[in-house]
């Protein structure tokens, strides 16, 4: 068939005023959880502030997630999670969240300028691509610099391009990138790329490609637009720059909980710290997938931290009515 | 071949149980230079197909110069394919390009508003947006693989819906690789003011009525 794909998916209207569960955020952690709390049959509000599927929904290709042997798209996977949450009666819109008052019974928050009160609030706002924080970034940003491959990949047709970060995300997105683009230069600041080896194999086969490992971003550089970034070999201390017309920066990940720092426990990088039940420090609240205080963040591990949440959720109004 | 899949149509069909009053998908196509015209027809078609309650309108970019002038189309001269929504009144909501992918559904979420005469803002953003007494452009520049960007397209419509000197426009900057880069388009969604105040990224409502302000100052 064709090359076009099309989304299908229509936003719901907020029609109620109190929820059992209010879940902030419609990644796969906040899905799962819908899917879990809507099985239950609580009623069930999930609030996205800017892309149903979270940062699955801009990661071009899922290899590693069970139950899709050869693979998913990210987009097709948050569609599935969505659809799924919302047969099972979840509400799922856009949203703003402000005056948010965890700490009262029911939580209060207006949604959208409209209040809104929960029995139990699910915490599951996920991360932020981190920035890099070198001179020329800010200047640059949209300019050649960019957080998000699929988004942006199409503008970098037969350039060369850079891609900050040998993890996971930085390979996996060079694979989509590598449909687009000339070359690629990976640059990696400790002595070895870290992705999976698999997928090392997968982007290193490519000619078009070349990794430097050990070396550390200097600047970007450019005018009004990116013309090169300046790298320094860390074993030599040596200083070159490569032309270059874009920059994909994948260098790890920031958590979105500013809004919640004077509500509930984050660890001092800014996670959500929770029990093993997923239980923050204030009753009733529950945080869930890349937010919350763990090593491992992936689909999988969301997905369940979702599930996990929720049942705990559930459990939570039961002794409530009581 | 059809484009949309049967469970698709499916899918489609249930969204448009809701519709109310009629809607007119306005549609400017040419037979040359244009490379995703035929599917962008093909598509809206197939769209129209699942409701009585939506009309196809098709005209000629090339040869219809009346309708082309009615709707302004040429105001961005040479964007081909365009697309309105409207019942019957035309809020200004546009389409320039395919919307394919993750665009798609702003168009589903635009027939359905403009079905029921339905502008979902908050009261403060919509009582902004109503008070602004000047013509206001507001292009948004996407691709259809970006899923922060519909986010950013149903906002314009909604302010296009809200105040009709205002009109939103979808720009799917693959397509239009020289106005993109006159605009310096790199990243998406980039939104474009009047053509000249600028920004990027899906701000939330109350944040995006803020910046169109700002560049009427």
């Amino acid at each position: 068939m064709s090359e076009f794909s099309f989304h299908i998916g229509q936003e719901d209207q907020l029609t109620e005023k109190n929820y059992d569960v209010v879940v902030l955020g419609a990644g796969p952690a906040g899905l799962t959880a819908a899917i879990y709390t809507g099985r239950g049959k609580l009623k069930t509000l999930v609030i996205e502030k800017e892309a149903i599927g979270g940062e699955a929904a801009s990661t071009d290709w899922i290899d590693n997630y069970p139950g899709f042997p050869e693979g998913v798209g990210g987009v097709d996977l948050a569609e599935k999670m969505e659809k799924q949450a919302k047969r099972f009666g979840a509400t799922v819109l856009y949203g703003d969240i402000r005056d948010l008052d965890l700490k009262s019974q029911p939580k209060t928050m207006l949604v959208n300028g409209e209040k809104v009160t929960a029995k139990t609030v699910i915490l599951a706002t996920g991360t932020h691509p981190k920035e890099l924080g070198v001179p020329g970034e800010k200047e640059l940003k949209g300019r050649g610099v960019s957080y998000c491959a699929t988004c942006d990949a199409p503008f970098f047709k037969d350039k060369n391009i850079a891609v900050i970060g040998g993890g996971n995300s930085g390979l996996q997105e060079s694979l989509f990138l590598l449909k687009y683009v000339k070359s690629i230069k990976i640059i990696e600041f400790l002595p070895h790329l870290t992705a999976e080896p698999i997928l090392q194999d997968r982007v290193l086969e490519y000619k078009n490609v070349e990794a430097f490992p050990h070396h550390r971003l200097v600047s970007i550089n450019g005018k009004d637009k990116v013309e090169s970034i300046t790298v320094e070999n860390r074993s030599t201390n040596e200083k070159f720059d490569m032309k270059v017309d874009g920059v994909f920066v994948y260098v790890g990940l920031e958590p979105n909980t500013d809004f919640l720092k004077d509500q509930v426990k984050l660890n001092d990088w800014g996670y959500i710290e929770v029990t093993p039940d997923m239980q923050t420090n204030i009753p009733g609240v529950f945080a869930a997938g890349d937010v919350r205080d763990t090593l491992v963040r992936q689909v999988a591990t969301a997905v369940g931290d979702g599930a996990h949440a929720a049942v705990i959720a559930n459990k939570f109004i039961e002794d409530l009515e009581e | 071949m059809g484009l949309l899949k049967d469970e698709d149509k499916k899918a489609i069909q249930g969204i448009f149980e809701q519709l109310k009053d009629p809607v007119t998908i306005v549609h400017f196509t040419q037979e040359l230079n244009c490379d995703y015209c035929p599917e962008t027809k093909q598509l809206l078609l197939e769209v129209a197909d699942l409701s009585d309650k939506i009309n196809v309108e098709l005209y000629n970019m090339q040869t219809d110069k009346e309708k082309v002038a009615e709707y302004e189309i040429d105001s961005l001269s040479g964007l081909v394919p365009a697309t309105v929504i409207r019942n019957e009144k035309d809020y200004g909501i546009r389409y320039y390009g395919i919307p394919a992918g993750y665009e798609f559904a702003s168009v589903l979420e635009d027939i359905v508003d403009v079905s029921n005469h339905h502008i979902d803002l908050e009261a403060s953003v919509l009582q902004k947006v109503q008070a602004i007494d000047k013509p206001v452009d507001i292009w948004v520049f996407v691709t259809t693989s970006c899923p922060y960007c519909p986010r950013a397209v149903r906002t314009a419509h909604k302010f296009a819906m809200a105040n009709d000197n205002i009109r939103g426009i979808m720009i799917e900057a693959n397509e239009y690789p020289q106005l993109s880069m006159q605009y310096s388009v790199q990243a998406v969604p980039k939104i474009v003011i009047n053509k000249s105040h600028s920004f990027e990224g899906a701000f939330p409502e109350p944040q995006f009525v803020d910046e169109v302000l700002k560049a009427l100052e």
